[in-house]
């Protein structure tokens, strides 16, 4: 039987987080994981064009920008994973008819994007201070030709992985809110990192609850 | 009663936190005539018996039941009773359009002034100053603003605004500078005479004696947010002895 | 979404303040706001803080054809964006007059000003040269979003590297960063443009306006120019009338304006090359000012593993069987497999697909995938099920596994939302 080895460097890169560094939105944080960089910026409950208006709760909008070009198709599959966890952990039917914007710009990506995404996202979301029923983070694992699983991975790792899975776990009871994966793996790999990204997610929910205590240090 | 919840105030609490109240706490809450029931301010939504954190802040609590998440917020939802500063943007009709920064624009009677009658109508022009109450205000309906109280009074609302500066500032700045003993608020006093006006929805009025002083005002009351008592009170006094 | 509108309070207060010689932010009539360089890890991008602007510039190359008429010339394009995060009245995907405009100001600065060696881009006459692309992305409007752009662009191509390119004969090799290193472009001077707002049909005037100011101004004159004092281009918007002593007054302020920038740009290119010879880290994520509350890091940190092995052979294990028989393949036509009866097999296509991109030998790919379903064979722990066709058996696999897997969840998050159930299904029909 093939055992897959999670490799004895199972680590998150460094990271780190700035809230409310810009001025005009209602909320924004950029996200640092290692070298790849995100930043985010959320306006809303505001005005919501006619046509895009739902009667019964906010409609949420999330835009990727990379940093070179215009958005393309990897930009709208962002977009809509991102989406559909904000919407899954935010709670919309709080502020119908009225529209929420939430647009995502890659700073930098070495690696590990769309977690990176996905944090910032849930950071911004945070500051703007609108109601979510939990949090939300991002884990990437790659799995290497050699079968062996790395979190967080770098650009030159996703490069070399086999398989590349991006999970959005919820902070309650640390459940798989959203799924993207590329590539082939086994049952027992996925759910090999599943079980390590949710054992990660962790460390980054304790950062979360770190920073905003440090933001909220001041009025204690 | 709530000794779960009494003994996380002060804390930071994330989205997604949860408390658990126990059976005797379901019971007082059919038994309206007691003192325990609890009241669940922003951030803190009640489900069955547990109580859910939704937004990330400060748990605070006032005696003897209400429990709510201070945080600090820049987007202003509407909440029935409060007065906020807003801008008229247009007249149609009976009433005036007013952005008050919400999600969507409140609309003002011309007769909800004081001493307003059909004949006697208010003089607003587009791009005035109101200081207004809602009367209607939730989620699902057109917000409604009016400038007198019961009894037809203004009692301060009205339009105003000229010679002031209006300035953005956080909806926790704007909470701490009304609250009824405001060490912010005393501080501001010793400072020179100045006129505020005070929104709930983060909008600041401020005129004082002269151009310059507004502006120091102004860009005092914005650096508030992110500043310890202390350091607040050491960069006061640095103003006051002319400093800056 | 549209913006705060603009009351007349403030109108009237701002033009007062401007009388008096005052400015919102207790500048001085020609004060600039605190201006912040940060260059990115990787070469030619680079932040821009003007005050509370925000702007980034990134600077990226192509090999094109050039065009006909300038067949010994490389590609210069610019492309400003006005994203919705600067503020809330740009919106998506509109060209607004703003924009236009920008974008027009920023072309005019850097491209028409031949401020860049062009020439030097030219890799083989009239078939292969560079196209060098600059994006400018608005992060925060706080007003004079030009100026901001133009040092970010500037700023950007100044630390820009390209690939070197190697021609023998027909033959044009471009070269990774690790085999040769990567060749500045070449810049003759630097374009820096300066806003200048007036008040009062030209009577007052102030140098980089914020973005209250920017609302109450009558008119903008835009001038570019470069530390030589030589002007590059200048545009007057807002339709004031102004004397010549006027715009030449301007120049003038302008002129010292430039040469403190290009110090400036100079000083933290100067910086951002010392740290990277020294090896040290450099690029955004160490421009978070960890002074402030708002900001938190933390180091590495490894993940704890404890338990995870088990949990994952528990749920595994758990996880219902999958049944034991698979229909049998039927073949009604030579040369077609196919499961289930009467059903038309619906992986057929994706099979093709697979096959394609895995390998383009027929033969090797058999001998691979026999390969493969040895591994398979080895790894798994489910009775194996005969199957020729090995590719065919992996996906049925992941499917029958998946569907217990999907309904336990669904079993135990009970009043799971409707997101989290089309989150699921949009899983399964992934897989």
């Amino acid at each position: 039987m093939m055992e897959v080895s999670p490799s004895e460097n199972v680590s998150l890169r460094e990271f780190g987080c700035e809230q409310t560094l810009l001025s005009r939105p209602d909320g924004s944080a950029s996200f640092v994981q290692g070298d790849t960089s995100v930043m985010a910026g959320v306006y809303g409950p505001a005005e919501v064009k006619v046509s895009k208006e739902i009667y019964d709760r906010a409609t949420l909008e999330v835009l990727v920008y990379p940093k070179v070009g215009l958005p393309g198709v990897r930009e709208r599959s962002q977009e809509q994973c991102v989406r559909e966890t904000c919407e899954a952990s935010l709670l919309l039917s709080l502020h119908p008819r009225s529209s929420l914007t939430l647009i995502l710009q890659v700073l930098h990506d070495a690696g590990s994007l769309l977690s990176c995404c996905l944090n910032a996202a849930c950071m911004a979301l945070m500051d703007a201070g609108l109601s979510m029923s939990c949090l939300f983070c991002g884990v990437t694992c790659a799995i290497s030709t050699e079968g062996e699983i790395i979190t967080d991975p770098t650009a030159a790792q996703e490069k070399e992985s086999r398989a590349l899975m991006t999970f959005a776990i919820d902070s309650k009871e640390h459940r798989v809110m959203m799924s993207s994966t590329r590539g082939s793996f086994s049952v027992q790999e996925l759910q090999q990192c599943i079980a390590i990204s949710q054992k990660a997610s962790e460390k980054i929910f304790q950062f979360y609850r770190d920073s905003v205590r440090r933001r909220y240090s001041k009025n204690l | 009663m709530f000794s779960v919840l009494k003994e996380r105030v002060g804390d930071v609490l994330l989205p997604g936190d949860e408390f658990c109240c126990g059976p005797q706490e379901t019971l007082s809450l059919t038994d309206s005539g007691k003192p325990e029931r609890l009241v669940a301010g922003p951030g803190i939504r009640q489900s069955g018996d547990r109580l859910l954190v939704s937004r990330s802040g400060v748990l605070r609590h006032k005696e003897p039941n209400k429990f709510w998440i201070e945080s600090q917020q820049r987007r202003y939802v509407p909440a029935k009773g409060e007065t906020v500063i807003g801008i008229v943007t247009a007249k149609s009709g009976d009433v005036f359009k007013v952005d008050f920064g919400g999600s969507e624009q409140a609309s003002l009677s011309y007769l909800a002034f004081e001493g307003a009658t059909k004949r006697n109508r208010p003089n607003v022009q587009v791009g005035d100053l109101v200081f207004a109450q809602f009367v209607v205000a939730n989620k699902d309906m057109e917000p409604e603003l009016v400038c007198i109280d019961g009894s037809g009074r203004a009692n301060g609302m009205g339009v105003f605004g000229a010679g002031g500066l209006l300035i953005k500032v956080s909806l926790g700045l704007v909470r701490r500078l009304l609250a009824p003993h405001s060490d912010l608020r005393a501080d501001l006093e010793k400072l020179f005479p100045c006129e505020l006006v005070v929104g709930m929805n983060g909008r600041v009025w401020v005129r004082a004696a002269s151009v310059q002083q507004t502006l120091i005002v102004a860009n005092l009351l914005q650096s508030c947010d992110t500043m310890t008592p202390s350091q607040r009170q050491q960069l006061f006094k640095r103003v006051q002895q002319g400093g800056l | 979404m549209k913006d705060t509108p603009l009351s007349n309070c403030e109108r009237d207060f701002l033009l007062k303040a401007i009388e008096e010689k005052k400015r919102l932010d207790g500048r001085q009539t020609y004060d600039y706001r605190k201006i912040k360089i940060t260059f990115g890890s990787d070469y030619g991008c680079c932040f821009v803080d003007l005050g509370q602007t925000r702007v980034m510039a990134q600077v990226s190359c192509e090999l094109v054809t050039p065009k006909e008429s300038r067949p010994n010339e490389g590609i210069m394009f610019f492309n400003l964006e006005l994203s919705p995060m600067a503020s809330p009245a740009f919106e998506q995907g509109r060209q607004s007059e703003l924009s236009v405009k920008l974008n027009r100001q920023l072309e005019r600065c850097l491209r028409n000003s031949k401020c860049i060696d062009t020439e030097s881009l030219c890799v083989v006459s009239g078939e292969k040269v560079w196209q060098i692309r600059v994006d400018v992305h608005t992060l925060n409007n706080d007003g004079n979003l030009m100026d901001a752009a133009s040092v970010a662009a500037i700023s950007a191509l100044c630390h820009f590297r390209r690939p070197d390119v190697g021609i023998q004969g027909e033959e044009v090799t471009v070269y990774s960063p690790e085999e040769r290193d990567p060749i500045p472009l070449s810049i003759y001077h630097m374009p820096i443009s300066v806003s200048l707002a007036f008040f009062q049909q030209g009577t007052y005037l102030l140098v980089d306006p914020c973005e209250r100011e920017e609302r109450v101004m009558d008119g903008l004159l835009m001038i570019a120019m470069n530390k030589h004092r030589e002007i590059c281009s200048i545009q007057s918007s807002g339709g004031i009338m102004l004397l010549k002593e006027q715009v030449m007054r301007c120049s003038k302020i302008a002129s010292v304006k430039v040469s403190e920038i290009t110090d400036l740009i100079n000083k933290a290119l100067l910086n951002d090359k010392t740290a990277r010879k020294a090896g040290g880290r450099c690029g955004f994520a160490e421009s978070i000012p960890q002074e402030r509350i708002t900001a938190l890091k933390t180091d590495q940190t490894s993940v704890e593993m404890t338990g995870v092995g088990e949990t994952v052979s528990s749920i595994v294990q758990t996880a219902e069987a999958p049944p034991q028989k698979v229909p049998s393949p039927l073949l009604p036509v030579p040369g077609v497999g196919q499961v289930g009866e009467g059903m038309r097999n619906t992986w057929g296509v994706e099979e093709e697909e697979d096959g394609d991109s895995s390998g383009g030998d027929s033969g090797e790919e058999a001998v691979k995938m026999e390969e493969e379903q040895h591994k398979e064979d080895k790894s798994r722990k489910v009775d194996v099920v005969e199957i020729l066709d090995s590719e065919e058996e992996e996906e049925e696999e992941e499917v029958v596994i998946l569907y217990p897997e999907t309904t336990e969840k669904a079993k135990n998050k009970g009043s799971s939302s409707g997101q989290k159930g089309a989150a699921t299904s949009r899983k399964q029909q992934k897989k």
